[in-house]
């Protein structure tokens, strides 16, 4: 897997907003929602000096993603290709997942229930439910995929005037050189399910970031809601193909699917 | 807090402002066999055309496209092409479609049948609205004088009917751009280099930036910021002078906490070391400067010591960064602002920055202050010069005003009819009721005319006080402006290229806005000049003005909006070191005769604001990055990201105080004048403890503005005590001081 990352670089982040606005046009996102955001830190004291610095903040597409457990939609078989060499991968999905190739985690909005418990179960608050189409639906950061396989960068990444985000797989040189530079995840002890946006900065930003922003408890629902999810889960009629390439969710799933059936 | 726009709300409001909006779907084929829709945004790029244009959510003027699907336009992009911002815009400009879009906006003309202040809208046809503004203009101009008319205009689409005003016999003009903004800094620069500077330092090609005030970042300018994010990558050492850790002073290498008001002497006393330990570029000075002996002698008592004590910032500082500045010399950006109507002693400030830039050689060298040109040679299309009798400029002392007439002096003819009245005014893109300080005088001028017109396209606080009100096309919708610039940090070249693009609709205008040629015109015919009208519509000047390049409109639309040519860099070549300015002198006037002439200090001199009182804290505003002034409050999208301004407070002084953040107060001004609102407290160590800091803009009052209204504090009301500088006649709006009211009590601020 050539897992897709964002580095955001505040050394290089005005704090514009444009990230956020942009998005907004791209994908069509109600007025208060967001599947980005910037929050404004500070000015405040830091043990390295004062700090003035911003949380761009959007889906982590982390590497055990908490939403995607807990969603109690209908698992179906998804074939998956890999955009570079073409080899494809089938696995039992429900109504989200993460990508094999990609490592992107996407929603599947016809089957989405709009339940909202995948929204709840994210501890970066990075999902929420859209209440605007004729039904509700989960959104979130796709890492506009749509507009990768067209050719053209997130649109986020696209509008950043400060040229702050950068966007690639964990392959792309620019954002190795980051990682070896030691941006950094906000993880903490108990929320450590392997985010892929980074940020880069000073000793001060990075403080002030870090130590207000880093989620630092997984959401109650994310346990309550991912047992209840799996147990609910009906099976599937049609046998599947290759239990080898199940996701975790799937084989999980379908483990429990198999006991309701006794 | 933010009135909640509920589905039901938005989609009652949004079926007004537009055609029906066809949510973008796909659909999917479902297990069941059902096909079920869902609706999925496809993304900009799928099923989109692309138009070009040239941006207006502020006055940078990105060049942008547009992507357009049946009709609507769904997203705002940078232009590709664009050798200038390039593909990046900023929130302001993703957020245009939210202003073509806004159900608020102006629709039809409208006559006010309730009184100004308190209107009660009436609509009426083009032909009645404007048959009544040539009658009522035309009056007052016959029984008063072509004299008795006031023109706030503001924006590209201003010029062209602010020239048809002026024609008509009136000079009374008066621009925010330049009397409560940028026009002391442009007069204090012509008065020295002989030249407006605009914001043309080469801070991508800098060793050294020095921002007095300025805060990038939240002041957002994009080309601006790339340059100045090149500058820093590049190695540059930054020095960031504000009361306030602003955007730009956490960026910074050195932030001096100065004292507000004390610029000046900061300035000085730079000036001063370098002089005295012969650190300045003497040759540049021996060769390019008038009267170096007199200036220093003027600024020799202005010693790092002298200015420490006056600006509350350590001689040693003083000294670092002199020494700074001197290390990097030439490569130097002093930056010379944008906003710098600060304490009505703002003159002689920037005639300090460009003193400053003189002796340390910075001009025409990387790094330093540059006049970038295109080369590219464009058509000048306006209306013939008006007559006007020397007897009725309001100039009055302000030799070295900038273009217009100072603005208070217009307003005291308008309340007190002195030295002769003003009977009618014409606001025309300008908010003059959040632009002006002494916002009651400005409502008491207003209510004391004989007719008010007011164009815009959008409510605004002073659209309550028209008569007649005009809906006029936005930047999405019309032609107006034609960008011509010289880019030097063309993504992946570093040699100079000029730019020209034109402003081109990206949309066709919804209800019944017009352009304003249109709306001009037709006004002039009314008024009996139509015989002097120049083009018959806005295309003809647009293509007018491209001509001498050899473009046209056809021609700028088949490549994409944007024309490219090879420029010449903006620096002098290493040889030359001699220059000559468009100065009486021929020089850069460190000692200027016409200001000595005029009785106005001849070399840059600090002269004292008013103290904070005790209890009070100075009220200093800027910029918030994701609006321009108080024009896109409405706009839901930026509003969202900030909706309101939250009040800095020293975080010291304001658990004193008994104040946490979060807390909601409203203000209360050494006059007593109350805000009408309140807004959220900030503590912070970032401000100096006798310093109150808010973003400017908020707070409107007109309850057209669904989304705006009553949103955080309006800095302006309580910008009550006027200063004007007296060189430029320009205002002054940083002698304010407030006190904070929460749940009724009055909290004093400690000393």
């Amino acid at each position: 897997m050539s897992q897709y990352m964002m580095i955001i670089d505040l050394d290089r982040c005005v704090g514009c907003h444009a990230c956020a606005i942009a998005c907004k046009a791209e994908w069509e996102v109600p007025a208060d929602q967001g599947r980005n955001w910037v929050r404004r830190l500070g000015p405040a004291q830091t043990p390295h000096g004062l700090s003035y610095t911003y949380y761009p903040g959007l889906c982590n597409h982390c590497d055990e993603p908490a939403c995607v457990t807990v969603c109690p939609a209908d698992l179906e078989e998804k074939t998956f290709t890999d955009s570079v060499t073409g080899a494809t991968k089938t696995m039992a999905v429900a109504a989200t997942w993460k990508d094999p190739f990609n490592g992107t985690v996407q929603i599947d909005k016809a089957r989405c229930l709009g339940c909202g418990a995948c929204a709840d179960a994210c501890p970066y608050g990075a999902r929420y439910v859209n209440e605007e189409g004729e039904e509700p639906k989960a959104d979130k950061c796709t890492f506009c995929m749509e507009r990768v396989a067209a050719g053209l960068e997130p649109a986020c990444v696209q509008t950043c005037i400060a040229n702050a985000r950068i966007f690639g797989t964990v392959d792309n040189p620019e954002v190795a050189r980051y990682v070896k530079q030691g941006a950094v995840k906000l993880e903490s002890a108990a929320v450590r399910i392997g985010p892929n946006v980074r940020y880069f900065g000073n000793r001060r930003d990075l403080h002030l970031l870090t130590t207000t922003q880093t989620p630092t408890v997984m959401p109650e629902a994310s346990l309550r809601r991912s047992l209840l999810a799996t147990l609910l889960r009906p099976v599937r009629k049609r046998s599947l193909a290759s239990l080898g390439v199940f996701g975790l969710a799937g084989a999980m799933a379908l483990t429990t699917g198999k006991d309701d059936e006794k | 807090m933010a009135m909640k726009m509920t589905r039901r709300k938005f989609l009652q409001t949004a079926s007004l402002a537009a055609a029906s909006v066809p949510l973008s779907r796909v659909v999917a084929q479902a297990d069941s066999g059902l096909v079920r829709t869902v609706p999925t945004p496809p993304g900009s790029f799928v099923g989109t055309e692309t138009r070009s244009s040239v941006c207006e959510m502020c006055f940078w003027r990105c060049q942008i496209v547009g992507k357009v699907r049946d009709g609507r336009l769904v997203k705002l992009e940078g232009n590709p092409k664009s050798v200038n911002n390039g593909k990046s815009i900023c929130a302001r400009g993703n957020a245009g479609v939210q202003l073509l879009y806004d159900p608020d906006r102006l629709k039809y003309p409208l006559k006010n049948v309730g009184e100004r202040g308190k209107p009660v809208w009436k609509r009426i046809s083009w032909q009645e609205a404007l048959d009544e503004c040539a009658t009522r203009l035309m009056a007052v101009q016959k029984t008063y004088g072509k004299h008795a008319l006031a023109v706030f205009p503001h924006g590209a689409s201003a010029k062209y009917p602010m020239q048809f005003f002026e024609m008509t016999g009136t000079e009374n003009v008066s621009e925010a751009s330049f009397f409560q903004c940028r026009g002391i800094r442009d007069m204090g620069y012509v008065a020295t280099f002989g030249f407006a500077p605009g914001e043309n330092v080469d801070m991508a090609h800098a060793k050294a930036i020095l921002l007095i005030g300025t805060h990038i970042g939240e002041n957002v300018h994009v080309s601006h910021v790339k340059s100045y994010l090149k500058g820093l990558a590049g190695g540059a050492k930054l020095i960031v002078v504000d009361p306030r850790f602003s955007a730009s002073a956490s960026k910074a290498d050195v932030w001096v906490k100065i004292k507000p008001g004390t610029d000046t002497a900061f300035l000085l006393a730079i000036m001063n070391y370098l002089v005295r330990n012969n650190k300045y570029d003497r040759e540049f000075v021996a060769n390019n400067c008038e009267g170096f002996d007199v200036f220093q002698e003027g600024i020799a008592h202005a010693t790092p010591e002298w200015a420490a004590g006056i600006c509350d910032v350590p001689a040693a500082q003083i000294k670092e960064v002199a020494e700074l500045l001197a290390a990097s010399s030439p490569s130097v950006s002093v930056h010379p602002g944008r906003h710098v109507s600060w304490h009505g002693t703002d003159f002689q400030r920037m005639r300090a920055h460009a003193c400053l830039t003189a002796l340390l050689g910075a001009y025409a060298v990387p790094g330093g202050l540059i006049r970038p040109k295109s080369g590219i040679k464009l058509g000048k299309v306006g209306w013939p010069k008006g007559e006007h009798d020397e007897e009725f400029s309001l100039a009055g002392s302000h030799r070295f005003k900038p273009p217009g007439m100072p603005t208070d002096n217009i307003r005291r003819a308008m309340v007190e009819g002195k030295p002769y009245p003003i009977k009618a005014c014409v606001c025309w893109g300008q908010n003059p009721i959040q632009t002006i300080p002494g916002q009651q005088r400005t409502i008491e001028a207003l209510k004391k005319m004989e007719f008010v017109m007011v164009v815009d396209v959008m409510p605004t606080d002073i659209t309550m006080y028209a008569d007649i009100l005009l809906p006029e096309s936005s930047y999405l919708e019309r032609y107006d402006f034609i960008k011509n610039g010289l880019a030097q940090w063309a993504p992946g070249k570093e040699e100079a290229v000029g730019y020209v693009a034109p402003r081109m609709p990206v949309v066709p205008a919804m209800f019944e806005r017009r352009d304003q040629v249109w709306i001009t015109n037709q006004l002039a015919i009314r008024m009996g000049y139509g015989n002097r009208i120049p083009v018959q519509s806005i295309e003809e000047m647009m293509d007018k003005m491209l001509a001498p390049a050899g473009l046209s409109l056809a021609k700028m639309q088949a490549m994409g909006g944007i024309h490219i040519q090879a420029a010449k860099p903006p620096y002098a070549p290493a040889t030359t070191r001699v220059f000559d300015f468009p100065t009486d002198s021929g020089k850069i006037e460190l000692f200027s005769e016409a200001l000595e002439e005029a009785g106005f200090p001849a070399v840059p001199t600090f002269q004292p604001v008013p103290e904070v009182p005790g209890g009070y804290a100075r009220l200093v505003y800027g910029r918030s990055p994701v609006h321009t002034f108080n024009r896109s409050q409405n706009n839901k999208w930026l509003h969202h990201e900030i909706p309101e301004n939250p009040l800095w407070i020293n975080e010291e002084c304001g658990r004193k105080m008994g104040l946490r953040s979060g807390d909601r107060v409203a203000l209360e001004n050494q006059d007593g004048i109350r805000s009408r609102t309140d807004t959220v407290v900030m503590l912070t160590p970032g401000i100096r403890s006798d310093t109150v800091y808010m973003a400017h803009g908020y707070g409107s009052m007109n309850p057209a503005l669904s989304v705006a209204r009553g949103q955080g504090i309006d800095d302006q009301s309580l910008i009550s005590r006027l200063a004007v500088d007296p060189e430029t006649g320009a205002h002054g709006m940083r002698n304010n001081f407030v006190r904070m009211v929460k749940n009724g009590k009055v909290l004093s601020i400690p000393s």
